[in-house]
């Protein structure tokens, strides 16, 4: 398979979304809405429901299935309020010693002037800043497309896991050939550089695993492909709970400060430790 | 003894005198005649109209820094092409020529005083393809940052920065939370983080470390925000108002807390510094 043919798959119009996946591992799941500042953003669905026993917060990019869902779900982008909603929860979380399971599929953050003037850019900052500080076991995995600054903040966790299928890249293929030859049309060509694929990004050391989808992609069958992310998310959740909060930031910490520790490790990168 | 032998090697620009720059024959703010040695005198701001020239990080260390007080860290930490990139031109490429040129990185970071007072700095440098976060900017940015969290000294920070670099993929999205974890360390530290936005600033760096400081301090006219105009105008098709993502912009949009110029930034700063310390 292509890298443009695995970018396709990910934007799939019939790839199981945030909800879809919600549904099967938590049936009970109640959405939770809003930022207690302003707004509730529908890109990122969030709520309780019960997983393997346990209360869990779950937050989720969610694209539209319809057009008319497409427009109102703004195609998985979120504004800053949706950041702020994230925070809430997460706060909430904390309050209760919930986990946290965050699914990641977004182009990125809204590209429009509103977002600006209501300080997307802060947003973001603010959101990465603070999963530094939720002393709660958090997961998170990409199940479609893990589009720049929008997806990473929401991606700030214990543990990073990735569907097959997906993609976790600096930019779009598109932004990034726009930014690099001016250019959205040489988006193939862009999206082959930036090694966006599961099976890159695993290699470089950026996520824990990929999580392998049922024949066909995940959009041939949502029970197995929910079935296949439950079980990884489990995995990857069941050794977080045993442990002290302290040592899980510590650990968190640890895990993004030296998350480019391979390519650091080679020799003519400069002293690791001063 | 070899590491203090080794920083006094890199104390490479000292004093208030500030380098020569490459400038216009006039300014693009104003169109008068530039005079190059009464522009560098007024710290690159045009003397007619106030525009403010961008400036490299060989400039901000002297123009902040007490003559002889700077030590450059970390200044060997090289990049390299981990991506194999080569379209349109190879990284690698790209990185050294920019080296032969004396420009060493997007990111340059150390310690020095103001007037006195000791201080952690780091400059992005526009020069350095569009003074991109990179995993050697994001490590100069995280280790100093750790360094002024547990001495508890001050950390200043200039931005110009066009956001994340393509050419390292993931990598440099990472490092949008590899800095902030610190600045996360250095806010629980109790230590002062003063930011300063200049022309432009936008993409990853406004969206991690530039904007989170306790005082956002943004000069004139600069332009900063997270998606770039030509991105917002191609998605949205929306006509967007002169001053749109300006210093004044995002002054009214409560992002920042002071419009300076930059003639008056390191009086401001000294005084910051004495109230913050």
């Amino acid at each position: 398979m292509s890298v443009w043919e695995i970018v396709e798959l990910a934007r799939h119009p019939q790839r199981p979304y945030s909800l879809d996946y919600i549904r099967r591992l938590a049936p009970d799941f109640i959405e939770l809405h809003g930022d207690r500042l302003s707004a509730d953003d529908p890109a990122l669905v969030g709520g309780v429901g019960t997983w393997h026993g346990r209360t869990t917060v779950f937050l989720g990019h969610q694209k539209g299935r319809s057009v008319k869902e497409r427009v109102a779900r703004n195609w998985g982008m979120m504004h800053p309020e949706g950041y702020r909603k994230a925070l809430r929860l997460a706060h909430h979380a904390a309050k209760f010693g919930f986990p946290i399971i965050s699914l990641i599929d977004t182009p990125g953050a809204y590209p429009g002037a509103g977002a600006e003037e209501r300080g997307i850019a802060a947003a973001i900052a603010n959101a990465i800043m603070e999963w530094f500080r939720i002393p709660v076991p958090i997961v998170a995995a990409v199940i479609g497309e893990g589009g720049s600054g929008g997806a990473l903040g929401m991606g700030v966790a214990d543990r990073v896991i990735m569907l097959e299928n997906s993609i976790y890249s600096v930019a779009s293929p598109e932004a990034a050939a726009s930014i690099v030859w001016r250019d959205n049309a040489r988006k193939v060509e862009a999206a082959e550089q930036l090694q966006l694929t599961s099976r890159e990004i695993v290699a470089m050391g950026v996520v824990e695993e990929v999580v392998p989808e049922p024949k066909g992609s995940a959009s041939a069958d949502y029970d197995a492909a929910a079935r296949a992310l439950d079980e990884a998310l489990h995995r990857h959740m069941r050794p977080l709970l045993e442990q002290a909060s302290a040592e899980l930031l510590q650990h968190r910490y640890d895990r993004f400060r030296y998350i480019d520790s391979l390519i650091q490790a080679e020799p003519h990168f400069g002293p690791k430790i001063d | 003894m070899a590491i203090l032998e080794r920083h006094q090697e890199e104390v490479a620009i000292q004093g208030d005198e500030l380098p020569e720059i490459l400038l216009p024959t006039n300014c693009p703010g104003c169109g008068i005649a530039l005079q190059p040695d009464e522009l560098r005198a007024h710290n690159y701001v045009c003397i007619e109209c106030g525009h403010h020239f961008r400036l490299g990080a060989d400039v901000w260390i002297p123009l902040l820094a007490d003559k002889g007080s700077w030590q450059e860290r970390w200044s060997d930490v090289r990049s390299h092409d981990l991506l194999n990139w080569t379209v349109p031109k190879p990284y690698q490429e790209t990185v050294e020529r920019l080296l032969e040129d004396g420009l060493n990185e997007a990111v340059r970071t150390g310690t020095c005083t103001l007037d006195g007072k000791p201080m952690w700095l780091a400059a992005f440098d526009f020069g350095f393809v569009g003074g991109t976060l990179s995993i050697v900017a994001g490590e100069r940015l995280a280790r100093g940052m750790e360094q002024a969290a547990s001495s508890g000294t001050p950390y200043v920070l200039v931005t110009a920065s066009g956001g994340a670099r393509m050419q390292e993929g993931v990598l440099a999205l990472m490092q949008l939370a590899k800095v902030n974890a610190a600045v996360g360390r250095l806010h629980a530290a109790g230590v002062p983080f003063f930011s300063v936005l200049t022309d432009p600033t936008f993409g990853g760096t406004a969206a991690s470390l530039a904007l989170l400081a306790d005082i956002n301090i943004a000069e004139p006219g600069a332009a900063i925000g997270f998606t770039g105009p030509r991105v917002i105008k191609q998605a949205t098709y929306a006509d967007l108002p002169p001053g749109f993502q300006s210093a004044e912009f995002q002054l009214a949009h409560g992002q920042v807390d002071l419009v300076r110029s930059r003639t008056e930034l390191r009086p401001l700063l000294a005084h910051l510094l004495e109230m913050y310390s």
